[in-house]
């Protein structure tokens, strides 16, 4: 047995390594400083960590590539925290669904000032102040002047749709692998070579996109994009261990050094059973998420 | 009560004059935050052999490749400003340095396209065919 050195914990504040677009730090149009801040994950329903720029114009999503034992060097100094954070735009429209649907159930028109609105997360309201169109996930009407909103599933299917097919197109200029490796011996494909690649890139990016809807809106998404349902070790895990797991970083502390790194993380590897590896085999390319994409590829 | 209402202001005003510098990613965890004498004992020491980096530290030979942010991002490096310990609510962090390229190094293994870091590199592009607006 090798004896592992022990290692202080990093406690001292250190600085972050950030790749963050231009128009974060463009002050010229607005006088306002970008602010980080906490907001409710569509997906994982916990705390993660946002920013919103250009006088909440433009909101950002954050995310930190992690490795384990990494530091880095900058100018002449040291910093061990090895993160790499990417700051990215993030439709805002993603964080707004989730309460135009629960507001939605009432079945009534709303003004979106009064639906938009969160006990745990009062920064909330300040997406109201990004630009984005309500006219895709619901229905609209004006009466005197006022706009009022309801939640409108089919509009939603069809904004996710699209989205998930110019990620697709995305995916398949940057030459992302999604197909290789996941051919077994037990899956017999009937359709062409070229068909079959066709949906491993739309069942790629829907596993992209499901990051930033609940469970239930990726199940009925699925369905609207005609790709039937896979089962999966995965898939077939209790939802709630599938969540501590997923948002245990953001959940861990209210330091805001805590980024969203779930998704880069490289998930533990479970015990399966001889049958369930073979369902791994399947259906690998439907259920791919950030952690495979950043992954070594299979040679 | 809420518990999620602290924000962190990130003052970028300093950016245009923020000092550019190189900036490396080791493949170990060095227990320290502070000076070293980097040019000194790191980059004087590099080789360049057809965009193959080599250096070596403590003893270990190094592999590495320098790798460009993606166009239209920027690499910052944020500090915070806050005394540590102070009670103040909001936090605020500045932009101390920038970089557009960074240099990654593998312990073993020469780099390649799918070194991971290299592969992240390109999570900004897929980031936008997810996020941005869909056309009426």
């Amino acid at each position: 047995m090798t004896t592992k050195k022990k290692r202080t914990p990093n406690t001292e504040r250190s600085g972050w390594v950030v790749i963050a677009p231009d128009s974060v730090t463009d002050k010229n149009k607005h006088g306002s400083d970008p602010v980080f801040l906490r907001l409710r994950n569509p997906s994982t329903d916990g705390a993660s960590l946002y920013l919103l720029g250009s006088g909440d114009e433009w909101l950002y999503e954050v995310k930190a590539f992690e490795e384990e034992f990494h530091s880095w060097f900058v100018g002449e100094a040291v910093q061990r925290d090895g993160r790499l954070v990417f700051v990215t735009p993030m439709d805002p429209l993603f964080l707004i669904l989730p309460y135009l649907m629960k507001s939605g159930r009432e079945g009534k028109f709303q003004p979106v000032d009064q639906v938009v609105k969160d006990e745990d997360f009062p920064a909330c309201s300040r997406l109201l102040s990004c630009s984005c169109s309500f006219l895709h996930i619901a229905e609209e009407k004006e009466v005197g002047g006022l706009k009022f909103h309801r939640y409108s599933q089919e509009r939603t299917m069809n904004w996710l749709k699209k989205k998930v097919e110019r990620t697709a197109a995305a995916l398949k200029t940057k030459n992302v692998s999604v197909g290789e490796g996941v051919k077994s011996t037990t899956y017999i494909r009937i359709k062409s070579e070229s068909e079959g690649r066709e949906e491993d890139y739309l069942r790629y990016a829907h596993g992209l996109i499901s990051e930033y809807i609940s469970e239930a809106l990726s199940k009925a998404l699925l369905k609207h994009l005609g790709l039937p349902e896979l089962t999966s070790p995965k898939e077939a895990e209790p939802p709630a261990k599938k969540r501590k797991l997923s948002d245990k970083p953001v959940e861990a502390g209210e330091d805001y050094t805590k980024f969203n790194s779930a998704d880069f993380a490289r998930k533990p590897p479970k015990k399966m059973t001889a049958a369930q590896k073979t369902l791994a085999k399947v259906d690998k390319s439907g259920m791919k998420s950030m952690s495979s994409f950043f992954s070594p590829k299979s040679k | 009560m809420s518990c999620h209402s602290s924000v962190t202001h990130l003052h970028v005003s300093p950016v245009g004059q923020a000092e550019r510098v190189p900036v490396h990613l080791l493949p170990c965890e060095i227990e320290h935050n502070g000076p070293a004498q980097v040019s000194q004992y790191f980059t004087a020491t590099m080789k360049d052999h057809k965009g193959v980096k080599a250096v070596s530290f403590r003893g270990r030979g190094l592999k590495g490749q320098e790798i460009c942010c993606p166009a239209g991002y920027t690499g910052l490096v944020l500090k915070d400003t806050n005394k540590p310990g102070s009670d103040q609510e909001d936090r605020i962090v500045r932009v101390s340095s920038v970089f557009d390229k960074l240099t990654y190094w593998n312990l073993d293994n020469p780099p390649t396209s799918d070194d991971t870091v290299v592969m992240a590199m390109d999570w900004p592009e897929l980031a936008e065919a997810i996020h941005e607006p869909i056309d009426e």
